[in-house]
């Protein structure tokens, strides 16, 4: 066997610092090599998500900071992360409202496509802790996800009453409505003001 | 090279991490709910203990005592970093249901264990054959687990997107098996197949986990 550095003070210092140094290059060069794919993989997640909750949008565009804010204070406790205006050649059909509602393991990231008056266009799930197949299948049961299609973001509180959970997953079912709940009330106090003017470039 | 063997096959059978050993059972319980996710967890950590133990052994004379934690976690640690990086590049989806269960493979303490158990006092050679015994022993046990509980759970079994089996639709699975609960019980049955299975080929259970090769001072 060799013999072993003997735990001097200087020992100590060298090793680890000379470790902590090595692993901090190799990471550094993984980083930088992996950087752009990961950036575009979110890029193409969002997307994707975005024209599942609004088919037929051909573009979407971010609405500005102050907005999202008060869309934020506008769905309660429900975090509100971004909010899209989506548009086609013709011009706007509607928005795309991205939030994060509390399921059973963690918060259930999705996003609710709203069309120009209020109805809810679709929901589309980006990423979720769920439990695999109780959880999770509740997100993957069309049936369920689309019984939110034509509900009236204006009168957001009557059209949930007619909400169908699916047992044994109620909590996951409920943070899926909340998120519906939550893009009916941005569109009730701050995105129904915005079709008025439609001034906006 | 028979030692070489030898040693690889401890990590599999009489010195299994998960089965008789029982260290990282934390991310087992809770990432074999799908199949497809424990086979990637799996492939994580066979990459991760075997590099981590091979660079660990091969400068392990350089590393004084005091400090060698804290240096075995930065090695390991590093490791998990870039499968973590490498994953969300490259299997977004693998790395949305892994989620946080990649960073804490650090915290395996399967790795450390091992590490610390094996490759700070044996040359690279063996610590390689440990490393992959170990990570193919857990690979194993969580693939077979998740495939008990996806299969009984929800009656199906996917794999990349592909059903590899499926019982008729009217088949509802006992929830529980999915949950923490059901991990639990499923596990204990399987500790206890492996316990029979090693003691009828090898004739003992734990004797060898019970006093790992720890050589002092160089001396064997």
């Amino acid at each position: 066997m060799s013999s072993r550095a003997a735990s001097t003070p200087v020992n100590m210092l060298l090793s680890v610092l000379v470790t902590c140094v090595a692993s901090a290059s190799a990471l550094a060069f993984t980083y930088g090599a992996t950087y752009e794919r990961i950036l575009a993989q979110e890029k193409a997640a969002e997307e994707r998500a975005l024209l599942a909750a609004l088919p037929g949008a051909s573009s979407f565009e971010a609405l500005e900071e102050d907005l999202v804010e008060r869309a934020d204070a506008a769905a309660g406790d429900t975090p509100v992360s971004g909010v899209w205006v989506a548009s086609t050649e013709s011009g706007e059909i509607g928005w795309t409202i991205r939030c994060g509602p509390r399921g059973y393991g963690g918060p259930i990231q999705l996003v609710v496509g709203l069309d120009r008056n209020g109805k809810v266009t679709g929901v589309s799930i980006v990423t979720h802790s769920e439990t695999p197949g109780l959880g999770s299948s509740v997100l993957e049961d069309a049936e369920f996800m689309d019984q939110f299609d034509e509900w009236d973001g204006a009168d957001i509180d009557r059209s949930a009453k007619a909400f169908d959970a699916i047992s044994g997953a109620t909590k996951s079912s409920v943070g899926v409505r909340a998120g519906v709940l939550a893009a009916g009330y941005v569109y009730r106090d701050v995105l129904s003001e915005q079709n008025g003017g439609g001034e906006r470039e | 090279m028979s030692e070489w063997l030898s040693t690889f096959r401890r990590g599999l059978s009489v010195d299994n991490p998960l089965t008789v050993l029982m260290i990282g059972l934390c991310a087992t319980l809770a990432v074999s709910t799908k199949f497809e996710g424990a086979f990637f967890m799996g492939a994580a950590v066979v990459f991760v203990i075997t590099s981590s133990t091979a660079l660990i052994s091969a400068i392990r004379s350089l590393v004084p005592q005091q400090v060698r934690i804290p240096i075995f976690i930065v090695v390991i640690a590093s490791f998990v970093t870039v499968v973590d990086l490498g994953l969300h590049a490259f299997f977004p989806a693998v790395y949305t249901f892994l989620g946080v269960w990649i960073p804490l493979i650090v915290v395996n303490c399967a790795i450390l264990g091992r590490a610390e158990a094996f490759a700070y006092n044996n040359p690279v050679r063996l610590a390689i054959a440990d490393g992959l015994g170990m990570g193919f022993g857990f690979g194993g046990v969580i693939i077979l687990l998740a495939a008990i509980r996806e299969f009984v759970g929800t009656g199906r079994l996917e794999f990349m997107g592909q059903m590899l089996v499926a019982l008729p639709s009217w088949y509802r699975g006992p929830g529980i098996v999915l949950l923490f609960p059901g991990a639990f019980i499923i596990f204990g049955f399987m500790v206890a197949g492996a316990g029979v299975i090693n003691r009828r080929i090898h004739g003992r259970v734990v004797e060898t986990s019970l006093h790992c090769t720890i050589e002092e001072g160089g001396r064997k």
